[in-house]
């Protein structure tokens, strides 16, 4: 029989005044000069006169006439966006959401239930949503397992390459437009920077693989190299038709240019294989070659445990939401749509104006609506073969990604599109 | 072009799917329902009464000591012993009865099959969990005891799908 | 170090077929061994040239525990539960050719409405372990829907199995003289509404599975087993009728009633692994027709034979056959006059598909060996025995 040790509340109670003093003593001795000695150095920002502290700060808010001029400055910097709205909280929250919505859409098209337990007695409306708090339950899971690094790998490689899958995902929800005025990044060859960014994944798969020193993330490892490398091509070669008929590369202009009609309508082939390949770029099914094979174990994540396998993760469902969001962007009309949203208001301040939110709102639906898309397909499909995978990729995709710029190019001709803006 | 009418086929009945109730049966919550009041034997005719096959009962006052439930079992799974036990029975003269360890029993029912006395029936309880080996052995009076199970839920079919319900 | 090594390699060097030096450069041993994500309990020795099999070696045996010779230290209604453990997925199918025997050993004739609900409890045994089949093939071909569905729908079935003999999976029914116990009265009635929702739910799996052209793609001419060679090689079951030999049992030397119902022998004339993964889905549309003729034409009566205690025949031999879902099992008892039998012979279907495994394997490419080797309808506990 196994010994438990016995609860004992005192020392429940010991523990915690134990953690309070090495907080308190941390934080008086520590944290605290710290502060004050940057605040020493840094110049104080002078508003309407005043030279504003902390202090002056916590209280100018509670006054609504100089608070919400303040918020309203914060949300136009660039930490506020890269951080918060287009940015990094947006596209996590976004992923948080992707994950329950998979598990529990795959679980109801599968006659089963899917998250059920967590989260059920928390709130009175948590019953029929059962186990919406799964997703917290997991990655305190994860956080508390031991990363094992295996013998002979390459360690600095073995721990970077989560931590470079993060970067590029992040990377690339900085570049989506959500709305007319936000994006983090508004630069004019947006669509490159999109593919050059995509390009990091390939290669840190293999590195990720090859520094696992072990065969079964190696021939997962070379699969991945094999699929992502071969679905770039017809990527990006089925976004070229939009280029064309948009006449610039910034996601921003494409936007604008989709004015009376949106391209789906113009380019359907174009969707239809941008929306394959990117499927095979994310490794889902069908394409989970490298992932998750009766012959290979997980593929190149085998070897990945705790934490990292949860970067791991938390990079493919933010690459999803960048890639469904590329697909509103390039022919679903972005953030274009009929008004139903109205402003968001304090205090007669304009945070976000009627255009913008309606432009969210749209723009959240639209993606969801192709997320949920991808999360069928997934349901619906067994696994790809490797040869018929790269017999489609290099054949098939890159012939019809030609046949639609070829299309693109005979519309704007005959004049039924003009060159937008 | 087949291709294509394949998988929008698949498609259409994946979508379908998405409108057909759960079939789950979450169990602490839901338990099932069995019909019949578990499976017993009757000796004079020489067949048995359809019911669930979990957990024994013995009554008391028809076990005679007789072994045959122990003898039947000892070639399929060697999980009934007789013990003695300590209250004076006028039709048990030898003061023996089963003990089962449902730690070897695989609950198929042929010791039942072998009573000629109607002294040893088995019911719906399957819920024997224990913490130890020993306490999975059942002595006769815990076997005597009759089990508390309700179970309610079963299978109901309708045109949204089958599902569990009461 | 060295001499764990050395150990190691005079270990793996007994073990027939893997050796690792000595060999063509260039031509790779795998083991697809008894623990795997892609295999059941049976290790597969796979020799890989690129990325063609060059050779394939079954090893059975690893589950081997001794199942004839048990039977020798039981008697005859002490084997049931005994016998129906290498096939617990199928337990009414493997235990039906040994109550026919024995029948046919003591001499006793079976009661009519026991003969009606056997075939219906094989019938609904026989979809069981297809289902069970199909959700794992759909498992090895990444399809995971297509393993939630037929666990889904089994369970009608298991729910029925349950109504009738008492417990979920080890059923332990048949006895030599009939079957354990009656069925309850609301039995008919829940079968009919069951295995008809039963039907309704298999058509889906034709739009989603069988109709998928990426399942397609990976089985479709892959693994083509021609006629003569099936013949010659032995196979049986659906694996037979895919290649287009038109041999079923329950038509060639009905048992029981299947003599008095009404259904169709399945073939098709492709031999591949679509055919084979096919053929199985055929046949349970005319298992539930089977099902639903004898709920209507089962008669009234009793439904076991009171046998002593310790039954025994007289100095005999005796061979039986069925058709179970996998194809044709086959029991060989030998009685002394004892109540225990002398030997008894189980001939499995499983079996006697690995020669066609390893011709099949041959030539194919490594990427096809899951669907190939789970077409074959092998499983390995009853396989090994």
């Amino acid at each position: 029989m196994a010994t438990v040790s016995e609860f004992r509340f005192s020392e429940f109670v010991k523990s915690i005044l134990w953690l309070l003093f090495w907080v308190t003593l941390v934080v008086s001795l520590i944290v605290l000069p710290i502060i004050f000695i940057v605040l020493f150095y840094v110049p104080e920002p002078i508003i309407d006169g005043q030279r504003i502290n902390p202090y002056l700060l916590l209280t100018m808010l509670t006054n609504p006439q100089i608070g919400a001029p303040l918020i309203k400055a914060t949300m136009e910097t660039t930490f506020f966006k890269v951080v918060v709205l287009p940015g990094f909280t947006f596209a996590a929250l976004f992923a948080t959401v992707l994950i329950y919505a998979e598990r529990k859409i795959l679980a109801k098209m599968q006659l089963r239930v899917g998250p059920y337990h967590a989260g059920r007695e928390a709130f009175w409306w948590a019953n029929s949503l059962g186990g919406f708090l799964q997703l917290i339950a997991d990655l305190l899971k994860l956080l508390g397992k031991e990363i094992i690094v295996p013998k002979g790998a390459d360690k600095p490689i073995f721990l970077a390459a989560p931590v470079v899958l993060i970067i590029a995902s992040a990377g690339l929800v900085a570049l989506i437009p959500i709305a007319p005025n936000w994006v983090v990044a508004d630069i004019d060859v947006g669509l490159l920077a999109v593919f050059a960014l995509l390009g990091f994944f390939p290669l840190t798969a293999l590195l990720a693989s090859y520094a696992s020193n072990s065969k079964y993330p190696f021939i997962g490892g070379l699969r991945a190299l094999y699929q992502l490398i071969s679905y770039e091509i017809p990527l990006i070669l089925s976004v070229l038709g939009v280029v064309i008929l948009a006449g610039t590369l910034s996601l921003t202009g494409i936007v604008e240019a989709q004015n009376p009609y949106w391209f789906i309508v113009l380019l359907p082939i174009g969707a239809v294989i941008f929306f394959i390949t990117a499927l095979a770029e994310l490794e889902r099914i069908p394409f989970d070659l490298p992932e998750a094979e009766s012959e290979i174990v997980a593929g190149w994540l085998t070897e990945y445990s705790g934490m990292t396998y949860g970067l791991i993760q938390l990079a493919n469902y933010i690459k999803m939401y960048v890639l469904s969001a590329l697909f509103v962007t390039l022919f679903l009309g972005g953030w274009s749509g009929p008004q139903i949203a109205s402003s968001l208001e304090i205090f007669n301040v304009t945070l976000i104006t009627a255009e913008e939110a309606n432009g969210m709102t749209w723009f959240v639906i639209k993606t969801l609506g192709i997320a949920i898309l991808m999360i069928i397909i997934r349901g619906i499909n067994p696994r790809i073969k490797i040869d018929l995978l790269l017999k489609t990729a290099w054949g098939k995709l890159i012939a019809v990604a030609f046949i639609n710029v070829f299309i693109a190019v005979a519309l704007l001709y005959l004049g039924v599109v003009t060159v937008g803006a | 072009m087949g291709s294509i009418s394949g998988m929008l086929r698949a498609l259409a009945s994946g979508s379908k799917h998405l409108a057909i109730r759960r079939f789950t049966l979450r169990y602490p919550e839901q338990k099932l329902k069995f019909v019949g009041d578990g499976y017993q034997f009757d000796p004079k005719e020489g067949v048995g009464i359809a019911g669930y096959r979990g957990r024994h009962i013995l009554y008391h006052d028809k076990c005679t000591g007789c072994q045959l439930c122990s003898i039947a079992c000892e070639g399929i799974a060697e999980a009934i012993t007789m013990v003695k036990i300590d209250k004076q029975y006028k039709q048990n003269k030898k003061g023996i009865m089963p003990q089962i360890d449902y730690g070897k029993c695989v609950f198929c029912g042929l010791c039942v099959d072998a009573c000629p006395f109607y002294a040893l029936f088995m019911t719906d309880d399957y819920e024997l969990a224990a913490y130890t080996k020993e306490h999975l052995i059942y002595t006769p009076d815990q076997l005597a005891v009759k089990p508390k199970y309700v179970g309610t839920y079963e299978i109901k079919i309708d045109e949204l799908g089958a599902y569990h319900d009461e | 170090m060295q001499q764990e090594d050395k150990a190691l390699k005079d270990r793996v060097r007994e073990i027939p077929g893997l050796q690792m030096e000595g060999e063509d450069r260039g031509i790779l041993t795998l083991s697809v061994g008894p623990q795997h994500p892609g295999s059941g309990h049976f290790r597969l020795i796979i020799k890989v040239d690129g990325d063609i099999i060059a050779e394939a070696l079954p090893d059975p045996g690893y589950v081997h525990r001794g199942e004839e010779k048990m039977c020798e230290y039981r008697n005859y209604i002490q084997n049931i539960p005994h016998l129906e453990r290498p096939m617990i997925a199928d337990s009414c199918g493997i235990l039906y050719p040994y109550v026919l025997a024995v029948e046919e050993l003591l001499g006793i004739q079976v009661p009519e409405r026991a003969k009606y609900i056997r075939v219906i409890m094989a019938e609904i045994n026989r979809c069981i372990f297809e289902l069970y089949w199909l959700a794992i093939y759909g498992i090895f071909l990444g399809h995971s829907t297509m393993f939630m569905w037929p666990m889904a729908d089994r369970e009608l079935l298991i729910d029925l199995a349950e109504m009738a003999s008492g417990a979920r999976v080890t059923h332990a029914y048949f006895v030599p003289g009939g079957v354990r116990n009656d069925i309850p009265d609301i039995f008919v009635e829940k079968a009919t509404k069951h295995v008809k929702y039963f039907r309704s739910r298999l058509k889906e799996y034709e739009s989603i599975f069988y109709a998928n052209p990426l399942f397609q793609a990976r089985t479709v001419n892959v693994g083509v087993l021609r006629r003569e060679d099936a013949i010659n090689l032995g196979a049986t079951g659906p694996v037979l009728r895919a290649s287009g030999v038109e041999h079923d049992i329950r038509k060639a030397e009905p048992y029981d009633v299947y003599d008095e119902m009404d259904f169709k022998v399945i073939t098709m004339k492709e031999g591949d692994s679509y055919a084979r993964a096919y053929v199985p889905w055929l046949e349970m549309y005319e298992s539930v027709e089977i099902i639903l003729q004898a709920l209507e034409k089962i008669p009234n009566g009793p439904v076991r034979i009171k046998l002593g205690p310790n039954p025994k025949g007289g100095v005999a031999e005796v061979f039986k056959r069925v058709e179970a879902a996998r194809g044709e099992l086959a029991y060989y008892i030998v009685s002394d006059g004892n109540p225990k039998p002398y030997r008894v012979k189980l001939s499995v279907p499983s079996f006697r598909e690995l020669p066609v495994m390893a011709h099949l394997l041959k030539g194919a490419k490594l990427a096809d060996m899951p669907s190939i080797y789970w077409s074959m309808n092998y499983w390995p506990v009853e396989a090994d025995r």
